[in-house]
């Protein structure tokens, strides 16, 4: 518990020297663009791979239940709130904590094993600075973007199983499509998947950036990063759909 | 693209060396209960604990689904269905992936770069026998009750949630429930548990033998086998609802 707690303390004091360090511009724009493409390059292909058949099965569930009361025309409204509100916000955070943050988690570990951290501090640059900021500021830009691919991909998947498969109307699909979601919607999905990236970013650079114990201390630091980061912003997401969408009961 | 191919080449080699080596023999005795206490039981409180907010998460949403078109009474069968056949499933596989997957290809790579694989054939024991059987068995022992326990605490939080949160009749949620799936689904859930269950053991065993060099191989291999795990289960996930309900 006590451990847990300073942890926790650890991680929040982290967190806030990589926003002094973004605050005071000490971060290299760089080496900022160059981690930004490669996590969205990692993770846009599992991304779209996991959101697309998710969207696909909902549709298939879901014009169950709805022909049930012969009321297809719902599906589509249903398909895209349940995409764009819960499920592509949690399935792309958690292929970018498993692809990203374990990849960021990863490459620092190694470098504190090989002392390539303790070099960066002896040269005078601040490693936490140079090598972990960018990487958590990539995280944080790079997952609403990789989310709003999984939407698009997940409707995409959605329509392919309603219209091509079991022959729902395209007209009907895409009239109705957007009944449920508005703006509101989508700029609580953008928050959402920014702060669960902010997250990832902190959790798994901390980790990686505080690596001991040799080779094994890495895949532990992995290890970590994936499950911390996955219950983390799940807690987070639950307090995140209160306060926007819980209000109306 | 050469490089997947490839992957899915070495994983086919990978299967047929595992099968020849393991096909007639049982797996070393008392590793089998203690893979499956290490999966199980260890992972058992990040399992509660993300299923947990899965139900809500699904009450919450069904409820702004369905309570614009009058139904608010659907969120019941909403969280059954979707929970039971689909998301209860794909998070336990998810998180075991997660947390019992990585360990075995973390641990497996340390062993390989520490050379004690080599010491393991040295001894003339074949090692995909000595660690790949006993956590293939283990994870197929346990993945089903997992998945149940899984939604257990889905429909337990969505319950909470629904009558404390959202001020609904619990007695409807029930029963709305109780129309949205039928006994079937149970068993449908644990063939898709034990489905998981393989293909994650194997990946990441997978990952693990062929991790490269050095701690970064340790932590590459580690990263791609929760990738390829995620990747591949939300896969079968869609085709074998196909099969079952579609």
């Amino acid at each position: 518990m006590v451990a847990t707690l300073e942890l926790m303390g650890r991680i929040g004091i982290f967190a806030a020297r990589v926003a002094w360090a973004t605050v005071t511009l000490r971060v290299p724009l760089r080496s900022f663009l160059a981690q930004l493409d490669t996590v969205i390059m990692r993770c846009m292909l599992p991304v779209i791979a996991v959101v697309f058949p998710f969207g696909m099965v909902m549709s298939l569930q879901g014009l169950e239940i709805f022909a049930m009361y012969g009321s297809q025309r719902l599906l589509s409204p249903f398909v895209a709130a349940a995409i764009i509100r819960e499920l592509s916000p949690v399935m792309a955070s958690t292929l970018v904590a498993a692809q990203g943050g374990a990849s960021f988690a990863a490459e620092l570990g190694a470098m504190r094993i090989k002392e390539e951290l303790d070099a960066t501090d002896v040269m005078g640059v601040d490693s936490l600075a140079f090598h972990a900021a960018p990487r958590v500021l990539a995280l944080t830009i790079a997952c609403p973007v990789l989310n709003l691919m999984g939407c698009v991909s997940g409707i995409v998947g959605g329509w392919i199983t309603a219209v091509l498969m079991k022959g729902e109307a395209h007209g009907i699909f895409m009239a109705e499509l957007w009944n449920l979601t508005g703006p509101a919607d989508v700029w609580g999905t953008v928050i959402k998947t920014t702060v669960f990236g902010a997250l990832i970013g902190v959790v798994g650079c901390y980790l990686g950036y505080h690596t001991r114990g040799g080779a094994a201390g890495v895949g532990r630091a992995v290890n970590d990063t994936v499950v911390y980061t996955i219950l983390i912003f799940i807690a987070a997401n639950y307090l995140l759909t209160s306060a926007f969408f819980g209000s109306v009961g | 693209m050469i490089a997947f191919i490839t992957g899915i080449g070495r994983f086919g080699l990978f299967l047929g060396a595992f099968a020849r080596a393991s096909w007639r023999r049982p797996p070393p005795p008392g590793m089998v209960m203690a893979e499956a206490y290490r999966i199980g039981v260890k992972s058992l409180p990040v399992l509660l604990i993300i299923s947990a907010f899965v139900g809500t998460n699904l009450a919450l949403q069904g409820y702004n689904a369905f309570a614009p078109l009058g139904g608010s009474r659907l969120v019941g069968m909403f969280v059954s269905t979707a929970g039971i056949r689909e998301m209860a499933p794909v998070i336990a596989a998810a998180m075991i992936a997660a947390k019992a997957g990585t360990e075995m290809a973390s641990h497996i790579a340390v062993m390989r770069i520490r050379e004690q694989i080599d010491a393991l054939e040295a001894m003339a024991v074949n090692p995909m026998w000595y660690l790949i059987l006993p956590r293939l068995a283990g994870i197929v022992l346990v993945l089903p009750a997992l998945t149940i326990v899984a939604i257990f605490a889905t429909l337990c939080s969505a319950y909470l949630v629904t009558i404390w949160q959202l001020g609904l009749n619990g007695a409807v949620f029930l029963e709305f429930a109780r129309e949205g799936i039928q006994g079937v689904d149970f068993l449908y859930c644990m063939t898709k548990g034990l489905v998981f269950g393989i293909i994650i053991a194997l990946v990441a065993c997978f990952f693990g033998f062929e991790a490269g060099r050095g701690p970064e191989g340790v932590g590459k291999a580690t990263n791609g086998a929760v990738v390829t795990v995620s990747v591949v289960v939300v896969f079968l996930n869609y085709f074998m609802s196909e099969l079952f309900y579609g």
